[in-house]
């Protein structure tokens, strides 16, 4: 082999290279937030929430629970039943190999976790538009969150398949609250939609679940693995 | 050879008890058992020990929060266990396994059952054992078990059935939360007849037990609690039981992984036909349940009977002997409440010892069902009362025995004992004091230590202020001006100052006076 023969004339572009379009960050992000969305199951999520929604309507409307605590007792359920939803989404397939994948995917969680619990909120009570919901939208979007930071919380430990349990136990001794009057904040549901301190254990047990959920992400190992 | 045969007879002999093992041993309900635990200490434990000592009263939380929130997370639980083969995409591999996939199903299924109505019957447990320290009378009544335990595996099999033939991410929390707006809309439904009136008609709600304390504390105590309602329960969350243990033998998913959907074809013809029969039996008890429930009557004191179902003997009395205590005035309770008789005793004998020798003055107390009108006083020497009588202290039989040693309790018994005494309360169209036994019944009551009771004028926002609330018919005579609590409680004043002598000598001069509403406020000395 001569030095001739090793100065080779550069290679063209590789054809690839010019066959693809330079790649847009805008619609990359989107195409990315779309693929972890659906991986997540949101727009199924999205419309279990508008059933909750109509569950709710139905309920306020036809008065079906009217009486009595009942009256407050099943909305409640039904918000909780919003927030069972935005929990189970947390649920990734691919486990431990997304989280080597980037750095987006903190972000990503953040970001469903939090367009979920808005988009709870929003179809609940657009479900109620015109209707007397006990404690109006305040009690409403309190329970969401709440329940909601409950189930993230629960992510971490059931991973998000599991997370209903937590959250619906908390929604039962939700019930038992209302029925016996009690007054600390941290039973948010049964007090009154001014009520400031309830609004901060509710705020911060969301607040403590999304950070948590945000930054280590749902169990990916699923908790009945024996 | 012999022995091989017989060897592989008995392993296969074994073989659905060694699966039934494992299944047990990995069941995700495990899992649930702490929120289970805490449902059941908040919704069933606290409230039924806030209840008095009585086993039906007691023993009605279980039917009730319990067998809700019990079947809610067995029926998110067990549709989380049905979906379990695709979660893992083990149904391939199973699929070449020698047992049946509807056989494999099953264990699950009762895997799944086993944990939720073994965590459920030892919270019954709790009740009963803690009930039985405490209950003086009567034993513990099984029906609500039944039901309960029909309920929750009931619970289960909807729940099973559901993640059969939806398998997916969202069917478990789906299907409890669906299960728990079931319940709710069913117990407010079930929670409006409680009060029915008596010969009211029966409805289909029946065959949903309420939420909440029942109507009496002396439930099942005077009176036998018909078991025809719980059988009507029994037989209707039985045949729903058996319905979705059916469909769930007819999906295909119970046989070939991967299918969705019912089946009704020839695969696997005599599963198919048990599986048929199965939702025929349990639609029809369903059905004929529903229909019972349809032809109840709510009877007082007895509460809702099934004709088909009920046994007259249900409805003669609880035969009982009272225990008393006492000797210059007697006070008498049922055995069943026998846990009271200290505070009855020690709240009554001051009271009578006040009114003592004055004409009409009961010399006996006694509990009573409450299905006899309370005798008038001044008619009797024996002052009855029942479980069921509003009086205007905080005397309610639904406290416990603990809370009526409480002064206040016992104050309320003596505010309604003297009430009684210096008025014609027990009359039919009796509605309240007049002023002028208001003002008696206060001074009386203070000489025994007792407050104001919460008579008209003194039950609004300015009592303690002295009060100047006026209501223009004071209590039900309607034959005496207004008075203000100011000046009830000035009349009060003045007679209660008076010596005891001159006191119980007015008394004796006026009580049929006062009690006929003949003496006015200013007539008080």
């Amino acid at each position: 082999m001569t030095a001739a023969e090793v100065k080779t004339p550069p290679l063209p572009p590789a054809p690839s290279a010019a066959r693809w379009p330079a790649p847009r960050p805008a619609r990359s992000a989107a195409r990315l937030v779309w693929l972890h969305l659906r991986s997540r199951r949101a727009p199924a999520a999205v419309l279990a929430l508008a059933v909750c929604a109509a569950a709710l309507r139905a309920v306020v409307h036809w008065r079906l629970t009217s009486g009595g605590g009942l009256t407050q007792q099943t909305p409640m359920i039904l918000e909780g039943a919003a927030a069972v939803v935005i929990a189970v989404t947390t649920h990734g397939p691919f486990g431990e190999a997304e989280r080597a994948t980037g750095r987006w995917l903190p972000c990503l969680r953040l970001g469903s976790a939090l367009a979920l619990t808005g988009a709870a909120i929003g179809l609940l009570q657009l479900g109620v538009t015109g209707a007397s919901l006990n404690g109006g939208v305040l009690v409403l979007a309190r329970n969401v969150v709440g329940i909601t930071g409950i189930g993230l919380l629960a992510s971490l430990v059931t991973g998000g398949l599991l997370a209903w349990i937590p959250q619906l136990g908390y929604v039962a001794f939700a019930e038992y609250a209302l029925n016996e009057a009690w007054r600390n904040p941290w039973t948010w549901p049964v007090r009154p939609p001014w009520d400031r301190g309830a609004w901060i254990c509710a705020a911060l047990v969301f607040a403590v679940g999304l950070g948590a959920f945000t930054l280590r992400g749902a169990r990916s190992r699923l908790a009945d693995d024996g | 050879m012999t022995a091989v045969t017989t060897l592989t007879a008995r392993t296969a002999r074994f073989r659905p008890a060694r699966a039934l093992r494992l299944e047990i041993k990995h069941s995700p309900v495990v899992w649930a058992l702490p929120v289970l635990a805490a449902i059941f200490y908040f919704n069933a434990y606290r409230v039924a020990a806030g209840f008095p000592p009585i086993w039906a009263v007691r023993v009605s939380v279980i039917t009730g929060a319990n067998l809700v929130f019990f079947s809610v997370i067995g029926a998110g639980i067990a549709a989380w266990a049905a979906a379990r083969e695709g979660r893992r995409k083990t149904g391939d591999l199973l699929a070449t396994t020698a047992r049946a996939p509807w056989a494999r199903r099953s264990t699950v299924l009762a895997a799944t059952t086993f944990w939720v109505v073994l965590a459920y019957l030892a919270g019954v447990a709790v009740i009963y054992i803690q009930t039985a320290l405490e209950a003086t009378w009567g034993g513990p009544p099984l029906w609500p078990v039944a039901v309960g335990v029909v309920g929750v595996a009931a619970a289960c099999a909807i729940g099973f059935t559901g993640g059969t033939l939806f398998p997916g991410r969202f069917t478990a929390p789906i299907v409890a939360v669906a299960v728990f707006v079931a319940w709710f809309v069913a117990v407010a439904a079930a929670n409006g007849v409680q009060n029915a009136a008596n010969g009211m008609r029966g409805t289909s709600v029946l065959l949903v037990a309420v939420i909440g304390r029942p109507q009496n504390p002396a439930l099942g105590v005077f009176y036998h609690v018909a078991p025809d309602v719980s059988i009507a329960q029994v037989m209707f969350m039985g045949g729903v039981l058996l319905a979705a243990v059916g469909l769930l033998a007819l999906s295909p998913a119970a046989r070939v992984p991967g299918v969705r959907g019912l089946s009704f074809g020839s695969a696997g013809r005599r599963l198919t036909v048990v599986a048929a029969v199965l939702v025929g039996c349990g639609v029809a008890a369903s059905a004929t349940a529903f229909s019972l429930t349809g032809t109840a009557r709510n009877s007082f004191p007895t509460g809702w009977e099934i004709p088909a179902l009920h046994d007259a003997a249900d409805d003669q009395p609880i035969p009982y002997t009272l225990d008393c205590t006492g000797s210059a005035f007697t006070v008498c309770i049922h055995p069943a409440f026998e846990p009271y008789l200290g505070a009855m005793s020690a709240a009554l004998e001051p009271a009578a010892a006040e009114i003592a020798g004055l004409p009409g003055a009961p010399i006996r107390a006694e509990m009573n069902s409450g299905v006899t009108a309370q005798a008038v006083a001044g008619t009797t020497s024996v002052y009855t009362y029942s479980t069921e009588q509003e009086g205007y202290g905080g005397d309610s039989f639904w406290a416990t025995p603990g809370m009526a040693r409480a002064a206040v309790w016992e104050q309320g018994v003596q505010q309604d004992f003297i009430t009684w005494f210096v008025s014609d309360s027990a009359e039919p169209d009796w509605s309240g004091p007049t002023p002028a036994e208001e003002a008696v019944a206060i001074a009386l009551l203070a000489k025994v230590g007792a407050p104001i009771p919460q008579y008209q004028q003194f039950s609004g926002p300015s009592t303690s202020s002295g009060g100047s609330s006026t209501v223009g018919t004071v209590g039900g005579s309607g034959a005496q001006s207004g008075a203000t609590a100011a000046q009830i409680t000035a009349a009060a004043g003045r007679f209660e100052s008076l010596s005891s002598a001159a006191r119980r000598a007015w008394l004796a001069a006026n009580i049929t006076g006062l009690r006929s509403g003949a003496i006015t406020l200013a007539q008080l000395p």
